[in-house]
């Protein structure tokens, strides 16, 4: 009987080895097929780049343009609660030794902001612009169970539409509240910082759209490229360093109240 | 070994032998390629249509060339003519297809203009009560080339 | 809408991404891992005073267990891609595990169930004509050999199932603890003392809520009740309960103590928003009154009468601590901004996919197959022969 046992084992594992090296092998020579076919097409060569993003809060003066750009540009629906990118007022009122902070962000910022503070009552207050950091170790990547968002050479972070499974839970790692789910897709979703135009030499539509230059992108491979110039010599910081996302959205201007 | 273990452990083979054949047949071929995701997804998400042309696309051509020259030189040339012109592309690629009227409201232009809290102090901006007598602003400001009053 | 929303939330906060389902798939694999654990007392640690429902609580682990994936797939943007986490398992995310540790649990379930009734499952198929005779014939695998020795080889094969078994039951449930644990993001859940917490809440609510079937199953059959059995689960339910609080008030408490950055919202979450159902349900009534009736119970001598309502009492608690405190898990952590600085309110919708009636419908399915199961596998044979 213990001869019969060792048999069958023997047996049982060469069936599942064999099975696993030939459907291995089968996939292999199948995706080295595909790959030839697919490497990339046109003049973009993603190991070429790496991408970066600069936001410097002291000039964005709260129009809401680029958040309107976006969801025009990237089609996100305008009647529901979800946006790629944003923009939030910090008002900061005095009373007597204590801080009252006050931070809002009315439809994204895409209807402007009105001001419903009086303005002398306020000591402080600034528009910060949010959106995906792409974060150089995205919480979201490491949680997605099936590999249906994934970081790309070129430091953009992407979800595959045609392969998420929509459990969200991406949506719950992201520290940021910059990934929502898209109810027409069923999956979730994020800004790609317009990777459909970036990879074609074109900048972000949010970009494109801000007319005070608050919003700078570039590649960070490239020493002359504006974010470089900008990171060369101010002084920058990103959002929550302590979480160890590694964001390559940088802040300049960021004030301690900002999370 | 047992007979009825064997059968047992036989069944659970070959419903693991099927699940790995099953597997190999239905994961994506480009999935691996680059990491662990469908490599074809990132040229899917690259072909997405562009919506917003750049400004050149607007002024490269004959097309608008004098307001383009007029806005790139003046204080407006910061914000791009699809700012407030609305995205288009579809417009450069088929002139027929004409994009929708700028937006020129006194609220649209209070968006960056209005007075704020928020705004650096440095920054133009009005107080829309007591300001142009509730007239459209391009009454008085050319916005290609926006000059203070 | 607006007034349920507190302070600052990030605008794509707005909607709750995991419902009430989500809370429903910690506490059914919760129950599974607990009866699980219930019945390999008997089988692993040989605790003899367990042997009346040890195969019961194999039978509620198995019902509980084929609906565990139900609500999760249910939830999913997506239910046909779902099997993508077997295909292709991202392996640096905590979920991605969920699909292998599933299918092998189920393994050793059920094959410790066909081992455990293997016996009875050969003499209903060489006694029976018909289709019953097919049935057991084939569950049987068309094998029939239960001389003393193929039964003493099962039981020794089926004892080592055991071993492998409690861990995969703990690793099962206790990675779902860390599902929710690993997420830095969370301030409410990111906690490296979740995957315990859910396991001893799971063991608690699986060892209550296996009383509470034994209890309703000896009523419907008319048969008595097996004190000192009842007696003895209610003791490890006592004590697991105090590991359980053990572990709850520390998770609370060292929060509280180290006030880090997100210690106003996790206040503003435990006095305001999730008040009632955390002090009051998951710890005031499903810790503290059933540790005192249970205390209690263990004190008593005789009154068997009463001492049985207690301990059914204590185990109603439980279970409904436990689903809260699932709920105060799930809910609780996604009601505070990541912004820390705003909360809102999640508002049950009953008729949706991911809602209040589909969640009952999953609740519900369990007990029908319990009920089917014990129809097809009599788990009392022992009890019988002994009455």
């Amino acid at each position: 009987m213990n001869l019969s046992r060792r048999e069958f084992a023997k047996i049982g594992c060469r069936i599942v080895i064999g099975a696993t090296a030939g459907t291995a092998m089968i996939e292999s020579i199948a995706t080295n097929g595909i790959a030839a076919e697919n490497s990339p097409k046109g003049d973009y060569n993603w190991k070429e780049h790496y991408w970066g993003y600069l936001i410097d809060t002291r000039k964005c003066i709260g129009c809401g343009r680029c958040a309107n750009a976006c969801k025009l540009e990237n089609n996100v629906p305008f009647d529901e609660p979800v946006y790629r990118t944003w923009v939030e007022r910090y008002r900061i009122v005095n009373k007597g030794r204590e801080e009252n902070v006050t931070i809002d962000s009315p439809n994204g910022g895409i209807n402007g902001f009105t001001d419903d503070i009086p303005a002398e009552q306020i000591k402080k207050a600034f528009y910060v612009p949010k959106i995906c950091n792409h974060c150089e170790n995205p919480p979201c990547v490491q949680v997605c169970p099936v590999g249906a968002t994934y970081s790309t050479e070129d430091g953009v972070v992407l979800v595959d539409y045609n392969y998420c499974i929509g459990c969200r839970y991406c949506i719950q790692g992201c520290p940021y509240g910059a990934r929502y789910f898209n109810t027409e897709k069923g999956t979730a979703d994020k800004c790609t910082w317009c990777y459909h135009r970036i990879t074609k030499g074109l900048q972000p539509a949010c970009v494109e759209a801000c007319p005070v230059g608050a919003r700078v992108f570039g590649d960070l491979k490239d020493p002359e490229s504006p974010v470089n110039k900008i990171l060369d010599k101010e002084r920058i910081n990103v959002l929550k360093p302590d979480l160890g996302t590694k964001p390559k959205v940088y802040y300049v201007g960021l004030d301690r109240e900002v999370r | 070994m047992q007979p009825h273990l064997k059968r047992a452990f036989t069944l659970l083979a070959i419903a693991i032998i099927g699940f790995i054949a099953v597997r190999a047949l239905i994961v994506p071929d480009s999935f691996g390629q680059n990491g662990w995701y469908r490599g074809d997804s990132v040229f899917e998400l690259r072909n997405f249509p562009v919506k917003h042309a750049e400004p050149v696309s607007c002024g490269e051509e004959d097309c608008h060339k004098t307001i383009y020259s007029i806005w790139s030189s003046a204080g407006h040339k910061t914000v791009n003519c699809e700012t407030c012109h609305g995205p288009s592309q579809e417009h450069v690629n088929n002139v027929r297809i004409m994009p929708p009227p700028a937006n020129d409201s006194r609220d649209f232009c209070g968006l960056c203009h209005f007075k704020r809290a928020a705004r650096p102090s440095g920054f133009p901006q009005i107080d829309p009560e007591t300001h142009g007598e509730n007239l459209k602003c391009a009454y008085c400001h050319n916005p290609h080339k926006p000059w203070f009053v | 809408m607006e007034s349920l929303i507190w302070g600052y939330i990030y605008p794509n906060e707005a909607e709750i991404q995991w419902s009430i389902l989500i809370v429903l798939y910690p506490y059914i694999t919760g129950l599974v891992a607990g009866a699980f654990i219930a019945s390999s007392l008997y089988h692993v640690f040989g605790k003899k005073e367990i042997k009346p429902v040890a195969r019961f609580a194999l039978l509620t682990a198995l019902s509980f267990l084929l609906v565990a994936t139900l609500p999760l797939v249910t939830h999913l943007g997506h239910p046909e891609r779902g099997i993508e986490i077997m295909f292709t398992p991202h392996l640096t995310s905590a979920m991605s595990g969920f699909g292998y540790i599933y299918s092998f649990y189920l393994i050793v379930v059920v094959l410790e169930i066909w081992l455990s009734f293997r016996e009875d499952i050969v003499k209903m198929a060489l006694n029976s004509r018909g289709w019953k005779e097919l049935l057991y014939s084939g569950l049987a695998l068309f094998s029939y050999d239960i001389s003393e020795k193929a039964l003493h080889d099962d039981e020794k094969f089926a004892k080592k199932l055991a071993i492998i078994g409690i861990p995969s039951a703990a690793f099962l449930h206790g990675y779902v603890g860390f599902i929710f644990g690993g997420i830095k993001a969370n301030p409410w859940w990111s906690t490296p003392l979740m995957p315990l917490i859910f396991l001893m809440s799971a063991i608690v609510s699986g060892i209550a809520l296996l009383i509470l079937l034994y209890l309703a199953s000896m009523k419907l059959r008319k048969h008595a009740i097996d004190h000192k059995c009842l007696h003895s689960l209610a003791h490890y339910l006592w004590i697991f309960l105090i590991l359980d609080v053990t572990l709850e008030l520390l998770e609370v408490i060292s929060m509280k103590y180290e006030s880090l950055e997100e210690i106003e919202i996790i206040n503003r979450l435990l006095s305001d928003k999730i008040a009632t159902t955390f002090y009051g349900v998951q710890l005031g009534l499903g810790i503290f009154v059933p540790f005192v009736l249970l205390l209690l119970v263990g004190i008593m001598k005789n009154r068997e009468t009463l001492k049985m309502i207690m301990i059914s009492i204590s185990s109603v608690l439980v279970v409904i601590g436990v689903f809260a405190m699932r709920w105060n898990v799930v809910i609780g952590g996604q009601e505070i901004s990541k912004s820390l600085s705003g909360t809102l309110t999640y508002v049950p919708v009953f008729f949706s996919q991911e809602g209040v009636l589909p969640a009952i419908i999953i609740l519900v399915i369990p007990f029908i197959i319990l009920f089917v199961i014990t129809r097809i596998l009599p788990p009392w044979k022992d009890m019988e022969e002994k009455v």
